[in-house]
């Protein structure tokens, strides 16, 4: 129901009027209510103490990079661990005055969870911690917040050393561990490299070179191999036909000189004289014994040929083109065989530098290896040296007490006034919540129920020629009756009045 | 208020007015017969008007109401003043009358639920007409299931609407009885509480109606109806009546309800809606009220006043 709030504080009012009693009745039980809720209300007393925790210290722009100082991210989560932590709470308790009793364990654990849940720990600002404590006993809520501070005092600040030392012992630890690798490195590449002399840098050059001067040598070797076997043939070629040449001119050439003179003559003869004539006879046996001679020498030397021998016969003369030739031959055999011999050398030489070379390219990768291990240990080494060194600086740092500056800037005071809701909020929110109860409970009565309450409402959403509210006609008992009603509810409300004034009296003068 | 109540009301309270009673025939109280047939004449109208005050001023009253009475009724009175719900149905009253341009007219009063205050409605309302010297109004009691318009009697059973439908001859005039308050005519339900719808619809339903409308030009006519969403005979009732208007209670019915009301009545027959009842706190006195509280003050401050003045009296 929307209504401009004019009418509505006019229909809440007649609601009221309407519900009088009702009214009436809610504020005086909220009333009661409330001051039964003051009364048992416990009452608690606040210590507070604030620390302040700073680490920029002189030392730390001397100490800039060598030195690393504990992280402030979120000092009231590190102080809640400390400070709820049974080590802490249990001096707590022993101090404040907890065990009194000699409570069994199962007490002491009730005692520190209310110890945890009444302290509260805070940041205020960026490097202050502030720890509040609340106990029903003033005195107690002092002591207990003052052993608070002191407790995480000692805590942060022990807890930081041993942070520290134990940095430097496992940094320390750690050096000392690449220490031995670096030596183990160190000791392998020295019994490689002892190992393989020929691995050094450079002798892969060597290898090259020396097959490079090697293959030459054979592809020299090879080639004049292969001239000297041609020359060889050749040599063999012409010493095969030159001797038959010899031979044949020897004995032949006589024969055949001496036909040619004998048939000169013959012919001659011929010209002056008959074939019987003697001369011409005797010229022509002559001639038929020369030729008789040649075929049986042809035949001879073929024998000869056939059976490899090469008789010398008395008309056979030594040629000189032939021993020259057989000379040369004899050299170039030679030659050959030392080719030969050459080329198998340096083929060996070959394989066996090829060999090396295989090997010594092993032998780099693993000393390349063995190197960049003993490379990455030493730095690693160095660098651990270094952060030993650094550990060591802050250790001491926080040995001394400079690293992390904690004190109490605020100490804990004793607490004189009662923190928390007091009996006074009790009987003013009584008060107002006695009035405010009811009148926002008719509010949303009137707001929720879609019955009308306005005329304004029926005459807004229509058009009508006449619209009258007519207000409730009152009899006069009715009135009266109204105004008896009215007196006894005053009545009422000033019994409450009285009450709740009654009860701030005597708890003024601290009798309840 | 108008100027001449306001004069009468002062003449009232100063007695220089006094209510005249004459002893007319019962036939004298009825209109004269010639005023049915009355010409449309100016003069002739204005002569028919003094006429009219003429025989409501004859109009034989009953012993007029204690205004203890009135106020046990609910029932507003001119020396009411200047009471929000007596200007309230002022109101309604002038807007009515400027609504028919001072004809008379048949008006029907209904709630939208029961219980919603029609009865109350009519009764102030026909009161507040009445206020008027020169006006009259009759009430209808239609209501025949829960009739309230009766109590105004006093004891005894008297002859209504109910007796008069069933009796073919029985005349109008037996029915009309005066209340005790001036100008003000009841026509109760009768002794049946049952009656079929059949009896609105029948013709002489609608004769009486129209006989009762016309014998007094001034005679505003006032049907107390049952609440729409309870009796269907209340549309039909509807129908033979000039204006219609709807009551709507505080606090009980919702918007749609009024719209559904509004359908069945028809716009053009709706004359208005009174919003009934608002619960506005009667005017008190404080001074009456608080009068305990400090003579309870005083019991209680006068020890202390007592135990105070001792020790200067002892000096």
């Amino acid at each position: 129901m929307s209504l401009p709030s004019e009418h509505l504080v006019r229909i809440l009012f007649n609601e009221v009027f309407h519900y009088r009693k009702l009214v009436v009745a809610i504020f005086f039980l909220v009333n009661a209510v409330m001051l039964a809720l003051g009364l048992s209300w416990p009452k608690d007393y606040t210590a507070s103490t604030t620390i302040l925790v700073e680490e920029k210290r002189i030392i730390q722009p001397l100490m800039e990079g060598a030195a690393v100082a504990t992280d402030v991210a979120d000092r009231a989560r590190l102080a809640r661990e400390v400070i709820y932590g049974r080590k802490t709470m249990s001096q707590v308790m022993e101090y404040a005055g907890w065990l009194k009793g000699n409570p069994d364990q199962k007490d002491q654990d009730r005692i520190i969870q209310g110890l945890t849940k009444r302290t509260v720990v805070t940041n205020v600002g960026k490097n202050i911690i502030r720890i509040d404590y609340r106990d029903s006993d003033p005195e107690r809520a002092f002591r207990t917040t003052e052993k608070l501070a002191d407790l995480f005092i000692a805590e942060s600040l022990a807890a930081k050393a041993a942070e520290s030392q134990s940095a430097y012992d496992f940094i320390d630890r750690q050096a000392e561990e690449y220490h031995e690798k670096l030596i183990k490195a160190e000791e392998q590449l020295k019994e490689f490299r002892s190992a393989n002399l020929e691995a050094r840098s450079g002798s892969d050059a060597d290898v090259g070179a020396r097959l490079n001067q090697l293959q030459l040598r054979m592809d020299q070797a090879t080639q004049d191999l292969k001239e000297a076997e041609v020359k060889k043939i050749s040599l063999e070629k012409q010493l095969s036909g030159e001797a038959e040449i010899a031979s044949t001119l020897s004995r032949e050439g006589q024969f055949r000189s001496r036909i040619a003179e004998l048939q000169s003559r013959l012919e001659t003869l011929r010209l002056s004289y008959h074939e019987t004539y003697p001369d011409i006879v005797q010229l022509k046996n002559q001639i038929n014994d020369l030729n008789q001679a040649i075929v049986e020498d042809q035949q001879q030397r073929a024998a000869a040929k056939a059976s490899g021998h090469v008789v010398l016969n008395e008309g056979m003369i030594n040629s000189p083109l032939y021993q020259q030739l057989k000379r040369e031959l004899s050299q170039t055999q030679v030659t050959i065989e030392t080719l030969n011999a050459r080329i198998g050398e340096a083929r060996r030489e070959l394989a066996l530098e090829l060999e090396r070379g295989k090997r010594m390219h092993g032998g780099e990768a693993a000393l390349s290896e063995l190197t960049r291990d003993y490379q990455v240990n030493r730095d690693i080494y160095q660098d651990l040296l270094k952060r030993r060194e650094n550990a060591r600086v802050s250790a001491s740092l926080d040995k001394d007490k400079q690293g992390l500056a904690i004190k109490i800037q605020e100490p804990a005071a004793f607490p004189r006034e009662p923190s928390g809701l007091r009996f006074l909020h009790f009987v003013i929110g009584g008060l107002i919540l006695g009035l405010a109860v009811p009148l926002g409970l008719l509010f949303g009565m009137i707001y929720l129920d879609p019955r009308i309450r306005s005329g304004m409402i029926i005459s807004e959403k229509r058009k009508l020629p006449m619209m009258v509210t007519v207000p409730r006609l009152w009899s006069h008992d009715e009135t009266l009756a109204v105004m008896r009603n009215v007196q006894w509810l005053m009545l009422a409300m000033v019994g409450t009045f009285s009450m709740v004034a009654l009860t701030v009296i005597l708890r003024l003068m601290t009798i309840i | 208020m108008s100027k001449i109540e306001k004069a009468l009301n002062k003449a009232r309270s100063t007695g220089a007015l006094q209510v005249v009673h004459p002893r007319a025939s019962r036939a004298t109280e009825e209109a004269p017969s010639d005023i049915s047939s009355a010409t449309s004449a100016p003069i002739a109208l204005i002569e028919q008007r003094g006429n009219a005050s003429k025989a409501i001023a004859r109009m034989q009253e009953k012993k007029l109401l204690d205004k203890h009475v009135l106020n046990e009724n609910r029932i507003i009175y001119p020396e009411m003043g200047e009471n929000d719900t007596v200007r309230a149905f002022r109101e309604i009253r002038t807007k009515i009358i400027q609504k028919t341009q001072g004809l008379n007219c048949k008006i029907m009063v209904t709630s939208v639920t029961s219980g919603g205050g029609s009865s109350f409605v009519t009764l102030n309302l026909g009161v507040a007409f009445a206020f008027d010297a020169g006006k009259t109004a009759l009430l209808l009691d239609c209501h025949f299931t829960n009739p309230s318009l009766h109590r105004l009697f006093g004891p005894g059973t008297f002859r209504g609407l109910t007796d008069y439908l069933d009796n073919t001859d029985m005349d109008i005039a037996e029915i009309i009885h005066p209340v005790g308050i001036e100008r003000l005519r009841v026509i109760p339900s009768g002794g049946r509480r049952e009656i079929p719808a059949e009896y609105f619809t029948s013709a002489k339903m609608k004769q009486l109606l129209d006989s009762i409308k016309q014998r007094y030009r001034e005679r505003y006519i006032i049907i107390d109806a049952p609440p729409m969403t309870s009796s269907a005979d209340t549309q039909i009732l509807a129908e033979l009546c000039d204006y219609v208007i709807l009551v709507v209670p505080y606090g009980r019915v919702r918007d749609s309800n009024i719209d559904e009301c509004i359908k069945a009545i028809g716009e053009k027959k709706l004359l208005g809606i009174i919003f009934n009842n608002e619960p506005d706190p009667p005017a008190l006195q404080w001074k009456r009220i608080l009068n305990p509280f400090i003579a309870l003050w005083e019991i209680i401050s006068h020890p202390f006043k007592k135990t105070s003045g001792v020790p200067s009296e002892k000096k």
